[in-house]
C-alpha cells in the first residue's frame, strides 16, 4: 500500500462545491471541493458505513444519507449523533491544475 | 477465446469456452446457459438491501478473476491442509480452483454404495439424481447475481451420497484450493438417506497467504428422516480472496445435523447460512468461529427456519476481531405457524481486540407460532485489561495473556466440536493470529 500523494483529478473535474467518490490503493475515498480547497475522507460513515460520497454538502460538512450523521470534511470528525468516530481524513495537496491524495494508512 | 484457451474470463466468449471445455448432458447444459443469462440480466447487489447495507462490493471486480479449464495435476505443495491430521479418513477430494486434481473413497464404503466424488466425474454416473437434486434442493439459483453465477459456472466440486441406514464411521475430507487470480465456484452436494450418518471436513486455503481471487460457492446438505451428519467447513483463503456463498441444509423428521463452520481467511466473505427444519423432532447445532484481522470484513447472514414442530435449533457465533477489521453478524430464527413446540436459541459473541476493530451483530426473530421458546442474546466487548494485568503478573508475557483469552473466550465453541482434529486445528491457526492485545 502506498503512501505518497497519488494524482486523483484535474481540478476542474469537480465544481465548487462538489463531492466526487473516487478509487486510490483499493480504497474508496469521497474528494471534496469547498471553497477553494479540496478535502479527502473516507466514503464511510463510521455509524453504519453508509456511503458518504451520496450525502449531501453543507458547507464543510457532509451528510451520510442513511441517518443523518455529519462529518467536517476537512478533518473526518463526526459532528453529530447517530455517529460519534471519526471517518478517516486523507492529505491533499494541489498542484499544476492536479489534485493529489496521500492515503493516511494509520 | 479459442478451444486452446486456457482460462476463461466472465463474459460471453469466456462462458462459450467454459461450456466448450465441459462435457455434460444437454439438460445441464440448457440450465447452465438460462442461469448465465439471468446472470446477465441482474445487477451486483446494492448498498440498500439490507443484506448488503454493512457490506461493501464496490470495489470487487469481476473481471479481475478467471475460470481455470486447464487444472494442475496435483495440489501446490505450498498447501497443507489442517483438518485431517491424525485421523483415518474414509476418502478425500481435493480441488485446484475448481477443478479435482485426487479423489478417493475406502472400497468398503464404496461397496455400501457410499458415492464420494467430484461432481464434475459423477455427472455422467448420477445424471438422474443430479437432475433432481443438483442446485434444486436447497439453493436458490435466483437469490442475487452471485448464486446466478455459481448456478452457471459451477465446476469441480463434490458429491456425497450415503444410502439408506449406512453409517459411514471414517471422516470424509475435501480441501479446495486457490492460486492467485482464478476463481473457485465449488459446489457441494450431500445427500444422506434416512437413518444413514457420515462426517465431512472440507477446508479451503490458497497457494500464497496473500493471494487473491473470487469464491463463489454453493452448499447443499439434505439430511434424510432419522439421519445424521457433522459437517466442518473452515473458510481459510488468502487474504485477498473474495468469498462468496450459500450455503443450506434440510433436515428431514428427526434428522441431526451439527455444523461447524469457521472463518479466518478472505479479504470479504458475505455467507448465507441457512438450516431449514422440515421433519419434525429435527436437531440441528451450529458452531460459527470466526477470527479476523487487517481489514477483513466477514458477513455471516444465518436462518434457522422451522417448518416443523417440536425441532430444536442451536446457533452460536463466536468473533474476536483485531486490527481494523469488521464482521457483521445477522441470524435470524423464523417459526411456521405449525411449528408448535419449537426450541430455537441463536447467540453471537463478539471480542475486540483492538479499538478500531467493529462487530455488527443483529439477532432476529419472526415468530408465527404460539407455543414455542424461542430466546437469543449477543455480547460484544473489548478485553478486560485486568485479565491481561492478572496473566502478566503470573509471567505471561502481554502476548501470551492475549492468546488465553482468547482460547478462552473460543472455549465454549471448542467443547462443542466433537471431532479432535477440528477442534486442535482451529485453537491452534487461531492462536497463531492473535498478536499483543492493542
Amino acid at each position: 500500500m502506498s503512501t505518497e500523494f497519488q494524482h486523483a483529478i484535474a481540478v476542474n473535474e469537480l465544481a465548487d462545491p462538489g463531492t466526487m467518490m473516487i478509487e486510490i490503493d483499493e480504497r474508496l475515498v469521497v474528494l471534496v471541493h469547498v471553497e477553494g480547497e479540496f478535502f479527502c475522507i473516507d466514503d464511510v460513515c463510521t455509524h453504519d458505513n453508509g456511503p458518504l460520497s451520496e450525502g449531501e454538502l453543507q458547507g464543510c460538512q457532509l451528510i451520510c444519507p442513511r441517518h443523518g450523521a455529519k462529518f467536517d470534511v476537512r478533518t473526518g470528525q463526526a459532528m453529530t449523533f447517530p455517529a460519534i468516530l471519526a471517518t478517516t481524513a486523507h492529505e491533499v495537496k494541489v498542484d499544476d491544475g492536479n489534485v493529489y491524495v496521500k492515503i493516511n494508512d494509520e | 477465446m479459442t478451444d486452446t484457451m486456457t482460462i476463461a474470463e466472465f463474459n460471453d466468449a469466456g462462458f462459450d469456452a467454459f461450456l466448450a471445455s465441459r462435457h455434460e448432458p444437454e439438460w445441464m447444459l440448457a440450465e447452465r446457459r438460462q442461469a448465465w443469462s439471468q446472470f446477465s440480466d441482474m445487477q451486483w447487489p446494492g448498498r440498500r438491501d439490507e443484506e448488503w447495507m454493512r457490506t461493501d462490493i464496490r470495489l470487487f471486480k469481476l473481471q479481475q478473476y478467471h475460470l481455470v479449464l486447464d487444472p494442475p495435476d496435483a495440489m501446490p505443495s505450498e498447501i497443507t491442509p489442517l483438518l485431517d491430521s491424525d485421523i483415518t479418513l474414509g476418502g478425500h477430494i481435493h480441488t485446484v480452483d475448481g477443478n479435482c486434481v485426487s479423489s478417493t473413497i475406502a472400497d468398503h464404503l464404496t461397496q455400501q454404495g457410499v458415492v464420494f466424488g467430484s461432481l464434475d466425474d459423477l455427472t455422467a454416473e448420477h445424471a438422474d439424481r443430479f437432475q433432481t437434486m443438483l442446485l434444486k434442493s436447497a439453493y436458490n439459483s435466483q437469490a442475487d447475481r452471485f448464486a446466478a453465477l455459481h448456478s452457471s459456472c459451477w465446476s469441480g466440486g463434490q458429491f456425497l451420497f450415503v444410502p439408506r441406514g449406512v453409517h459411514v464411521t471414517e471422516p470424509l475430507h475435501v480441501l479446495s484450493a486457490l492460486t492467485d487470480g482464478a476463481a473457485d465456484l465449488g459446489h457441494t452436494l450431500v445427500v444422506l438417506e434416512d437413518g444413514a450418518s457420515a462426517t465431512l471436513l472440507a477446508e479451503t486455503a490458497s497457494e500464497q497467504e496473500d493471494g487473491g481471487g473470487l469464491h463463489c460457492g454453493g452448499v447443499e446438505l439434505v439430511v434424510g428422516d432419522g439421519a445424521s451428519l457433522r459437517y466442518v467447513n473452515l473458510q481459510n483463503w488468502g487474504s485477498k480472496v473474495w468469498h462468496f456463498a450459500q450455503q443450506k441444509a434440510v433436515l428431514g423428521r428427526d434428522a441431526n445435523l451439527q455444523w461447524t463452520s469457521a472463518a479466518i481467511g478472505s479479504r470479504l466473505a458475505k455467507v448465507n447460512q441457512h438450516v431449514i427444519l422440515a421433519g419434525e423432532g429435527a436437531n440441528t447445532q451450529v458452531n460459527g468461529v470466526l477470527f479476523t484481522q487487517g481489514s477483513q470484513h466477514l458477513s455471516y447472514h444465518t436462518l434457522q427456519h422451522h417448518q416443523a414442530a417440536h425441532c430444536h435449533s442451536d446457533f452460536l457465533y463466536k468473533s474476536a476481531l483485531q486490527d481494523k477489521s469488521h464482521t457483521v453478524w445477522r441470524g435470524m430464527i423464523r417459526v411456521d405457524k405449525g411449528a408448535q413446540r419449537t426450541d430455537g436459541y441463536q447467540r453471537n459473541d463478539n471480542l475486540l481486540l483492538s479499538h478500531h476493530a467493529r462487530a455488527d451483530s443483529i439477532p432476529g426473530l419472526e415468530i408465527l407460532a404460539d407455543d414455542v421458546r424461542c430466546t437469543h442474546g449477543s455480547t460484544s466487548g473489548m478485553v478486560d485489561e485486568e485479565l491481561i494485568y492478572y496473566a502478566m503478573c503470573r509471567g505471561f508475557t502481554r502476548k501470551e495473556a492475549s492468546r488465553l483469552i482468547v482460547t478462552g473466550f473460543f472455549q465454549q465453541i471448542f467443547d462443542r466440536i466433537t471431532i479432535d482434529s477440528v477442534r486442535d486445528a482451529l485453537a491452534l491457526a487461531i492462536a497463531r493470529r492473535v498478536r499483543d492485545y492493542e
